[in-house]
């Protein structure tokens, strides 16, 4: 390889000599030297479109899958500097080095969304968060979690940003009802003592806002749960960081009944907004039938 | 907009109404909108309870359903989602831009010099900082791998080092991508899945650390008639291979294994102790083709061959720099020459051996461990006075982090305590494996930690004997 035309150009000239020939094997999947590229192809097209110039940096936190062969190739291609990290590095790690090389854009698996979200706020630099692969994986118990999910227009927030701090304040009202005095940390993450509590996940479709928070009224054994799911070590602890629960802290779990009404209470001092209890209409029961089935099929 | 929502309570539900009560708000609402459906639906909140466990994930996550059921625990999948699911807001889908983009684009002339990557490393002064890798320190790199382990199109290579590190990403995929060679990922080590990679692909390189190859004999053992045979070629690095595993392995597997020695400052292997050829044991071998490699004492004076002194390094493949930083760089890289922080010689034949290491780094699975970084964590714990972090022995002879700590008077705290407010801020390997309470901390009259005297009963055995040359020594990748 002649070095004056870089990483991206070696890989272009590779598919170009050998075209067909396999590339990458991964979990029964082949793919070819010119579809590798194509992609790297891709991935810099997309990465243009968003504003990545050469010479940018790209930080890269992926464990040794396709996307990350695409991805690494693809930053070559537009000249810029890929950052690739340890993909077991913890919040404060990973602002440092975000905010040493400052890190324009970030690839990283769905899973660590919650973790990146979080920090977005301490790294000034960082524009883009792009994710692939498994959502996050949720775990949830009778005696300890519950759920609530919001569906609501998008205009009723004025940003995403703002939708993540609001809720997280409704949750922290509701919790200090039953005495537990929690904090709000950028998107997403409600602790206590430095213990997760509380998640709060946005998400968007269309013109809808959807928002999923889990909060922990009493402790979460996940002992259970390891058994039955294979999950990477590397992934563990971003699946489950520490949390803590109402019953920890207070030494009481209130009833489902009970957080409902503190939660409607945080609802209307809040934000004025009361509700009243209703029914799935039709339309909509069958989306949740169709929805639940194939949330079942294996 | 109504300030009246509409609130679902339904305290039995389970793992799967997670994302049934979400779809079926959403596809009412859009049906709404586009005026399907004749309801105009409002804002709502849905308060939701579990009457069992449950596990939601993505589709492709690995559930075993028989323990699921034994335990009673509910497993719900996300539908793989097909156009336009719900998505993070403010992130952008790498699956939409894969489908969306356009797959032809012209790479972008850089110069050699442009930085290509920057790795992440720990030194002995406290955070990681970034080595910045050009183009030209890779392109030397594969020049210098042709011609020490020439590989071809009809190679397969076992990518099972993580890419992030510099050895998996300069020596596996950019070797790998510069031959044309088939490569295949195993995102997430074990032995039985580096076996089952090897086999399945009829992989013909494999390049790993030495722990790996221990497991994999292990399992060989205890499965001779199916050891695969079509491995042509091995290279260990990141920490030393005893010559019995080295040995062992290269007869059960009937193939080669060749143990390098570099760092991330020099894009991965900068030498190479070749098993079958020129070899000796205990050595890192002679430099590779395109590098130069002395021995320098305090002064930076070149020492006669046999004289203990630095190893320093100078090639195409060292780095520039690290980045946005000037003194370490200028600290590092003096007069063109890499000084690795490794203390060794050179013997008469030109073979090199690794005797000490002059950095206070401990070495962990080939990733370099700062105690300086680890002690300024330990520093901001409200009852910690004092800190010192040295390498020690574990059981299976690995090294092992260890926090002495020193408390502010009258203050107490638990062994797990100081290990929980670790692990809540390092990464896992990491976190110390010990804590010892001490009143003091061994320290120079200039007030420097001594930490020879902390470490003192912890034999480091990734040094060298000189004496008794029979072991093998193999620092950081």
């Amino acid at each position: 390889m002649d070095s004056a035309h870089g990483l991206g150009r070696m890989l272009e000239e590779m598919a170009r000599k050998q075209k067909k020939r396999q590339a990458l094997l991964f979990d029964n999947r082949e793919v070819s030297y010119r579809e590798l590229d194509e992609n790297a192809n891709k991935i810099a097209n997309g990465l243009q479109s968003l504003g990545i110039t050469r010479g940018d940096r790209v930080a890269m936190m992926l464990p040794n899958i396709p996307d990350f062969v695409y991805s690494f190739f693809g930053i070559q291609k537009l000249g810029a500097v890929a950052v690739p990290f340890n993909t077991m590095y913890k919040g404060r790690e990973i602002i440092h080095i975000l905010n040493d090389c400052e890190a324009k854009a970030i690839i990283t698996m769905t899973n660590f969304a919650n973790l990146i979200n979080e920090i977005q706020e301490d790294v000034p630099s960082l524009q883009h968060i792009i994710l692939t692969g498994q959502r996050t994986m949720v775990f949830v118990s009778p005696d300890s979690t519950v759920n609530v999910q919001m569906v609501v227009g998008k205009d009723r927030f004025a940003s995403g940003d703002e939708a993540f701090r609001v809720v997280g304040e409704l949750l922290i009202d509701t919790l200090k009802s039953f005495g537990v005095e929690a904090w709000y940390k950028h998107r997403g993450g409600v602790r206590c003592g430095g213990r997760k509590i509380a998640i709060v996940l946005v998400s968007e479709v269309e013109n809808l806002l959807v928002i999923n928070c889990i909060t922990f009224l009493g402790p979460l054994k996940t002992d259970d749960f390891f058994r039955v799911v294979w999950v990477a070590p590397e992934v563990k602890d971003k699946v489950m960081e520490p949390t803590t629960s109402v019953e920890e802290q207070t030494g009481t779990r209130p009833s489902l009944e009970l957080f409902k009404d503190a939660l409607l209470a945080a609802l209307q001092s809040r934000l004025g907004i009361s509700a009243e209890e209703g029914q799935l209409k039709r339309d909509e029961l069958f989306g949740y039938e169709k929805t639940r089935a194939l949330a079942d099929k294996k | 907009m109504a300030d009246t929502w509409r609130l679902i309570f339904n305290p039995e539900g389970d793992a799967a109404d997670m994302v049934a009560y979400a779809s079926a708000l959403v596809e009412g609402r859009i049906a709404g909108k586009y005026m399907l459906s004749t309801e105009k639906l409002p804002d709502t909140l849905v308060v939701q309870g579990f009457r069992q466990k449950g596990i939601l994930a993505g589709a492709d996550v690995d559930i075993n359903k028989d323990t699921a059921k034994k335990y009673d625990i509910k497993v719900a999948n996300y539908p793989r989602s097909g156009r336009g699911g719900p998505k993070p807001v403010g992130t952008v889908n790498l699956a939409e831009v894969l489908k969306t983009s356009s797959r032809k684009f012209n790479a972008v002339e850089t110069a050699p010099d442009d930085p290509a990557v920057l790795l992440y490393t720990s030194g002995t002064t406290g955070r990681p900082k970034g080595v910045t890798l050009t183009h030209r320190n890779f392109a030397q790199q594969c020049i210098n791998v042709s011609k020490v382990l020439p590989l071809d199109e009809s190679d397969t290579i076992v990518l099972v080092l993580p890419l992030f590190h510099v050895y998996g990403l300069s020596n596996g995929l950019i070797s790998g991508v510069y031959f044309g060679t088939r490569m295949t990922l195993v995102p997430q080590y074990s032995p039985a899945k580096l076996l089952e990679a090897i086999e399945h692909s009829k992989a013909t390189v494999l390049i790993a650390i030495p722990t790996m190859y221990m497991h994999l004999l292990q399992i060989a053992r205890t499965r001779k008639a199916s050891i695969p045979k079509s491995l042509r070629l091995c290279v260990s690095g990141g920490a030393p291979l005893s010559l019995t595993t080295l040995r062992e392995f290269e007869e059960a597997f009937q193939t080669r294994i060749a143990e390098g020695y570099g760092l991330t400052e020099t894009t991965s292997s900068v030498c190479l102790n070749k098993s079958g050829e020129a070899f000796k044991p205990g050595s890192i071998g002679p430099a590779a083709e395109g590098v130069e490699m002395r021995v320098f004492d305090d002064n930076d004076a070149e020492v006669p061959d046999g004289q203990e002194g630095e190893i320093v390094i100078r090639s195409d493949v060292v780095t520039p720099g690290y980045w946005n930083n000037p003194e370490e760089t200028a600290e590092a890289i003096r007069d063109g020459w890499l000084h690795t922080g490794d203390l060794g010689y050179r013997d008469a034949d030109g073979f090199f051996f690794i005797t000490d290491r002059k950095k206070d780094l401990i070495i962990r699975g080939g990733f370099n461990i700062s105690p300086r970084e680890i002690e300024e964590l330990l520093f901001t714990h409200p009852a910690i006075q004092d800190a010192a972090v040295i390498a020690v022995h574990d059981k299976r002879d690995r090294e092992a982090v260890k926090a002495c700590v020193v408390l502010h008077e009258g203050q107490s705290v638990t062994e797990r305590e100081v290990l929980d407010f670790c692990s809540q801020n390092l990464a896992d390997y990491k976190v110390p494996k010990y804590v010892e309470f001490r009143p003091s901390l061994p320290k120079s009259a200039t007030g420097k930690i001594l930490r020879k005297e902390l470490r003192e009963g912890y034999h480091d055995d990734r040094l060298l004997d000189k004496q008794s040359a029979g072991r093998k020594e193999q620092p950081h990748g």
